[in-house]
């Protein structure tokens, strides 16, 4: 079920009345659990199966790792987890492009080898469910954490809708103790919580969807050399496409749960006024950032074994965290650029990073927009179908050849370049502040009057709306 | 990478803990953004009215699907109607059925060649009735499909898809505005700004029919009665046309490829469905103007159509051959008006009805 549609809508109506109605609070957490279930089952009802099957996995080897002493069998049984989460995320997200990888190393060895072909529906947001529940397993294999001790609790933990399928990826400790009492959201809770949603939904639909998807689909879609100012207009409207994209169904996520009275964290931070990588990834998809940190990074010994260890751990962690986001050697080099941007930062920082100089004010807007640059051309690995159409649209936006093909109308132009300079103004204005303390220093008139405008564009978008990009990771 | 690394975290030290997230007081600021919303929708499906627009259905992939999908209900054994606009404009349900006493049902999806629509019925056991396919040239046997989605949301559709147009389905009769042309996107686009030197112009096709509750389409009155708004449709069907002689070497050849590949897979679904006892009859509907020059360019009769009736063996009816086919208004070069349409349409049945009479008493021939 998407955030923008009308089936949501109805949904979650009827979803916030079970809320509300005086039932107790075992009865609402089971009718949010079901609520769940029909919520993902709405887009193929038989990969409900693959979320039980996570479900009862992770909390019969959560309950046995907190009661097992003997390493072994506590290697044994988080060995269990390990497989059948990344098993199921292997056989339906990567199992096409092993067999492809797996066929081209068999005709570079000479053999004929003809795969069978891989016709495997992709469960919507199987890899943010699975990070979650591996998370439960790795934190109380770790003894960061005790086991839930409902069933309940943790099967609504595995299956809260309003973060399933895209995120924030939320950890046990978060969530589940909020399960606990009984909660309804407070009369603030209720009007931030709709406010977010509009905020998230704009972006989804006004900004992503409406002024931004047409530009960047006919830059990546095309076939031939482009002019450099399109290639450069269809990646700035990508980068854009994408954080409305992603940080609107965050956001729009961050305001159900608040509504229901529950709290998630943030999963981004106006990333493009990030001042270098490493705090690039402290705003962008912090969730996954952070998931990457704890239960990948540091376990490769982070920054505890020397500067090459370092720097190859950074490496790692970066370009398993591009294949997170699709089966593809895009993504992984994707991740690879900001793996070695984040240790070249490291290393500069290391013998450049006391330098006065760099603590001023315009120096300091250099280096974020030297970053914004940077971000943008990994975002063509990113979403290029392929390394020749990458190759092609770099060459172009490097070397500003200007033979290339025009593509995008004066009305792409005026738009991609209205989102971006205004969203980079935005970014840089709300650097430091909070979205909240914003919203209460406005004038009254100025936040009703955005707010109503907002609401009033997203209705008269209407029916053009496409699926959230984060559902395919 | 987030700046703990650098400070080198030790396992154990990373539980997360329940996040408090900060509220802000908002006061009535929620009410008076609702009020404002509102007071701009009214005024804005006001404007929308006042520029002509009445409430209609959308012409959505749901709603074909949903449409499709009566075939496995009480519309197998029936009339079916597939093709692409020409055959959605002039082919009025409701005319068909006082004459036939049995309402057809509406499959053609504007823009989309409806060989796929036809190999679907032929791979469909529920059909066993008579489908007429109309047969825009450039359409038909080029194999484009504008609306190729809706095929495969008949095919793929989940639940929530089908249930989120039940829903829409409730409130599209009731607002003009809920309307693909004044989608705020869509508007966007549509401003008059200056060229882009070196980019080819591309309108997008403006609204031009009213879509009834089981996809019986009437052309809109401004298509009709506003002069501007009629050439400015004309324009967009001639807009970046170029003779087939003067297009590249390769897009000729990927043309004279398609040609054959359709007119192949149009003969097979046609056999199959024949196989099986039900009806094929294939029409091409009036055209003039831009059409009259491009449609005989790119598909030129004797090379196509005339091909594809000799090798299916179905009754073809082609407009140049047939008086009752001709002689009707056609404001942008292909589309009936209203009033057209129900005329054609009360015609056409009866050569439909003779030309099937006649074929049955000589054995099949036409």
């Amino acid at each position: 079920m998407l955030f923008n549609s009308l089936t949501f809508v109805i949904f979650f109506v009827i979803i916030l009345a079970l809320h509300y109605a005086p039932f107790s609070w075992r009865v609402k957490k089971s009718n949010l659990l079901i609520g769940s279930y029909i919520f993902y089952a709405a887009w193929n009802p038989p990969f409900v199966i693959l979320l039980w099957l996570s479900t009862v996995v992770d909390w019969v080897v959560a309950n046995k790792l907190h009661i097992e002493k003997r390493l072994a069998r506590r290697r044994m049984l988080l060995l269990i987890s390990m497989v059948v989460n990344l098993g199921m995320l292997g056989y339906f997200k990567y199992g096409g492009f092993m067999l492809e990888n797996f066929q081209v190393l068999m005709s570079t060895l000479g053999f004929d080898y003809q795969p069978p072909d891989w016709n495997i529906i992709l469960p919507v947001g199987i890899s943010f469910y699975t990070f979650q529940t591996m998370a439960y397993s790795l934190d109380v294999y770790l003894k960061r954490a005790a086991p839930a001790k409902s069933f309940l609790d943790f099967a609504l933990f595995v299956t809260f809708f309003p973060q399933l399928v895209a995120g924030p990826i939320v950890r046990p400790t978060q969530l589940i103790p909020q399960f606990k009492l009984p909660t309804v959201a407070t009369r603030q809770q209720l009007t931030w919580g709709f406010a977010l949603i509009t905020l998230g939904l704009f972006n989804k639909i006004v900004v992503a969807d409406g002024l931004l998807s047409k530009a960047a689909e006919k830059v990546f879609d095309a076939r031939e050399m482009l002019h450099p100012v399109d290639a450069w207009l269809g990646t700035l409207a990508f980068s854009g496409q994408i954080f409305c994209d992603f940080a609107g169904y965050s956001t729009t996520a961050i305001g159900v749960a608040l509504c229901l009275g529950f709290s998630l964290p943030d999963n981004f931070r106006f990333p493009y006024a990030a001042i270098g990588f490493s705090d690039f990834w402290r705003r962008w998809h912090i969730s996954l950032s952070s998931w990457l940190r704890d239960y990948l990074y540091i376990p490769l010994g982070g920054n505890r074994k020397g500067n090459l260890r370092t720097y190859a751990n950074l490496m790692t962690t970066m370009m398993l965290g591009g294949l997170w986001h699709g089966a593809s050697w895009t993504f992984v080099v994707w991740g690879g650029l900001h793996g070695s941007f984040l240790a070249l930062e490291r290393w500069l920082a290391a013998r450049f990073g006391q330098v006065t100089f760099w603590k001023r004010w315009g120096p300091r807007l250099l280096l974020a927009l030297v970053t914004y640059f940077l971000v943008n051309i990994t975002w063509v690995f990113f979403r290029a179908p392929d390394f020749a159409t990458a190759w092609r649209l770099i060459d172009t936006m490097l070397t500003l050849n200007m033979d290339g093909k025009k593509v995008l109308p004066m009305i792409d132009v005026l738009q991609v370049l209205g989102v971006t300079i205004t969203m980079l103004v935005v970014h840089w204005f709300m650097r430091n502040r909070y979205l909240h303390e914003v919203a209460v220093a406005l004038p009254r008139w100025l936040l009703a009057t955005t707010w109503g405008l907002m609401l009033w564009l997203i209705i008269i978008t209407q029916g053009q709306s496409n699926a959230f990009i984060y559902f395919q990771f | 990478m987030p700046s703990s690394i650098s400070s080198s975290d030790m396992p154990g030290s990373s539980v997360e803990p329940v996040f408090e997230r900060p509220l802000p007081v908002l006061g009535r600021s929620a009410w008076l953004a609702l009020v404002i919303a509102i007071v701009l929708m009214i005024a804005f499906e006001a404007w929308v009215r006042s520029e002509g627009v009445t409430p209609s259905y959308r012409n959505s992939e749901g709603f074909w699907a949903e449409q499709r999908r009566r075939i496995n209900g009480d519309a197998g054994n029936g009339w079916v109607f597939t093709g692409s606009s020409r055959t959605m404009f002039n082919m009025q349900l409701a005319v068909w059925e006082r004459l036939d006493g049995r309402r057809p049902l509406q499959l053609a999806l504007e823009g989309t060649s409806p060989v796929s629509v036809l190999e679907g019925l032929a791979d469909d056991e529920n059909f066993t009735g008579k489908v007429i396919v109309g047969v825009a040239p450039g359409l038909f046997f080029s194999g484009y499909e504008y609306r190729r989605p809706a095929i495969d949301r008949y095919q793929k559709e989940s639940p929530t898809q089908w249930f989120g147009h039940r829903v829409s389905m409730l409130v599209e009769p009731y607002l003009a505005f809920y309307s693909y042309d004044f989608a705020f996107p869509v508007m966007l686009r549509r401003q008059p700004l200056p060229l882009r030197k070196g980019v080819e112009l591309n309108l997008d096709v403006r609204k031009l029919n009213n879509m009834e509750r089981d996809r019986n389409t009437r052309m809109w009155d401004k298509v009709a009665n506003d002069i501007e708004y009629r050439d400015l449709a004309r324009s967009i069907w001639a807009q970046n046309w170029m003779p087939l002689a003067k297009l590249p070497e390769p897009v000729q050849e990927r043309i004279l490829e398609s040609r054959s590949k359709q007119l192949d897979r149009a003969v097979s679904a046609t056999k199959k469905i024949q196989a099986k006892g039900a009806e094929v009859i294939f029409v091409q509907m009036p055209y003039e103007g831009h059409y009259a020059t491009s449609e005989i360019d790119i598909a030129p009769r004797e090379l196509t159509w005339d091909k594809l009736i000799e090798q299916t063996g179905a009754l073809g009816l082609h407009f140049k051959d047939h008086e009752e086919m001709q002689g009707y208004w056609l404001p942008e070069w292909s589309h009936m008006t209203g009033s057209e349409a129900d005329r054609f349409t009360a015609a056409f049945y009866g050569l439909v009805q003779r030309k099937l009479t006649a074929r049955e008493a000589t054995g099949g021939k036409q």
